[in-house]
């Protein structure tokens, strides 16, 4: 007796959670007091870090700090020129007049457990509700994009990553712009591309970076590298597997990316708003200032 | 069961709480064969000791293991409430089996709760895409001699009833 009322119990609970967002709240106040068994189980591979890294030996050290110079000169090399696009960039916007935001802004998270289903690729994190951590946040590393939040906590979240199997990522072809969406198939090392049609223009090696279509990732992030290209003339499409770019099981460090909800017509629109509010009270001042002022007005409402 | 009188019952509640830390630990390439932590200990002290044992407290559990695992609500704690219903019913037969036949019990109870779980993924959409879902059955069911042992031991030792 007692078993059905359990049961049925369950059933109720679960088709509710999965229907509604009623028990979301107290879903997310249980995980606050049960995410420390997450730490606890984490604890020994944390203190195993710390330990090499106390005891690691000096020509290691050595070693580590010569690799990283080089790497540090490389990408300053890089930053160089970016240093000089991104001012173009700021320039040609200028006269579009539109202020995007170039840098969104970002959040570093720290890895502290892995899902034990084996089925599904999620992760948890130590960044949660009261971070500003949403449902539907993009996540990346150093690399590229790893998925995106799917449930928020107090103090923690979990993130589903790109390779699990329900999960879907519209993406282009970096050389030519071709869209395609990668879904993963539950291997950490392959995401495959749906319903590519067979004469489309895609070639092992290409790079496949974030749409934006679906209005979830930002755009122009790196997601994965073509692996194989399979012609088959019996298939309606091509077999195209790719590898994602993030190390998305090694990876311990995650950024979580803030991006800017508006469209771009929105922000044009606002930061158009923004500048004729600045030069109204701009005009309204200068009254009160001396002479050169009116002057100077015009040819800043012209730039 | 409310009235009666109990010892040591932190016992109980400690092993739960190793159980719920051994099923979240990080396990590398052998996470297939995750073993059923928290059905295995609450087999034993559901055999051990069926008056002390409730469906609810099992239920209850079942709902912390799914928070954890971040399943849907209810997916483990129906599973759990059914595993110690069946080594309920069993717990006078199970108790006179020696131990391999106890595991050999266990491995059709788990097997049948892994089936379970199997259906309530698929309904929810992310169904495992092999056969190998029942290994931690399998596995489970190779441990018990073990766990049993072990348990035995810390409830004699700490004389729970």
């Amino acid at each position: 007796m007692r078993l059905l009322v359990l049961s049925v119990l369950s059933v109720v609970l679960m088709v509710v959670d999965a229907r509604f967002d009623t028990l979301k709240p107290f879903r997310s106040q249980l995980g606050l007091v049960l995410t420390p068994f997450y730490w606890m189980a984490d604890m020994p591979q944390r203190v195993w870090i710390d330990m090499t890294q106390t005891i690691s030996n000096r020509s290691e050290l050595l070693a580590e700090n010569e690799k990283l110079k080089a790497e540090a000169l490389l990408l300053q090399r890089r930053l160089q020129k970016l240093a000089t696009l991104t001012e173009q960039n700021v320039r040609l916007r200028e006269l579009l007049n539109s202020a995007e935001l170039l840098d969104e802004k970002v959040l570093v998270g720290e890895l502290i457990g892995v899902d034990p289903n084996p089925f599904t690729h999620r992760i948890l994190i130590d960044k949660g509700e009261n971070d500003g951590v949403f449902v539907g946040q993009p996540v990346l590393d150093a690399r590229g994009l790893i998925g995106q939040v799917v449930e928020i906590m107090p103090y923690t979240s979990r993130v589903l990553l790109l390779t699990d199997s329900t999960h879907s990522i519209p993406v282009q072809v970096n050389r030519n712009g071709l869209r395609v969406i990668a879904g993963g198939v539950g291997n950490p090392e392959s995401l495959d591309l749906r319903h590519v049609a067979d004469t489309a223009d895609i070639k092992v090696g290409d790079l496949l970076v974030s749409s934006g279509l679906g209005q979830r990732f930002p755009a122009g992030y790196p997601v994965a590298v073509v692996t194989e290209v399979t012609h088959d003339s019996g298939q309606p499409f091509a077999v195209v597997r790719a590898k994602p770019t993030a190390s998305l099981n090694r990876s311990r460090y995650v950024l979580l990316v803030f991006s800017d909800p508006r469209t771009p017509e929105q922000r044009a629109a606002e930061a158009a708003a923004a500048q004729e509010q600045a030069d109204q009270q701009e005009a309204a001042q200068a009254p009160e200032a001396i002479g050169t002022a009116p002057a100077a007005n015009p040819a800043q409402g012209e730039q | 069961m409310v009235g009666m009188h109990s010892r040591n019952g932190w016992v109980i509640w400690l092993t739960i709480g190793v159980g719920m830390l051994l099923s979240v630990i990080p396990m590398g390439f052998m996470e297939v064969g995750r073993p059923l932590w928290l059905a295995l200990i609450l087999s034993f002290w559901t055999m051990v000791l069926p008056h002390r044992f409730g469906l609810a407290r099992a239920w209850m559990l079942g709902l912390a293991e799914d928070v954890l695992y971040g399943s849907l609500l209810g997916q483990n704690a129906l599973i759990l409430t059914l595993i110690t219903f069946l080594v309920m019913t069993l717990h006078r037969r199970l108790r006179m089996f020696p131990l391999w036949q106890q595991s050999v019990v266990l491995l059709v109870v788990f097997g049948l709760a892994q089936l379970l779980q199997l259906w309530l993924y698929t309904l929810s959409g992310n169904r495992p895409p092999t056969l190998l879902f029942l290994l931690p059955a399998l596995v489970s069911a190779l441990l018990w001699p073990w766990i049993y042992t072990i348990l035995h031991g810390l409830s004699r030792r700490f004389n729970v009833y």
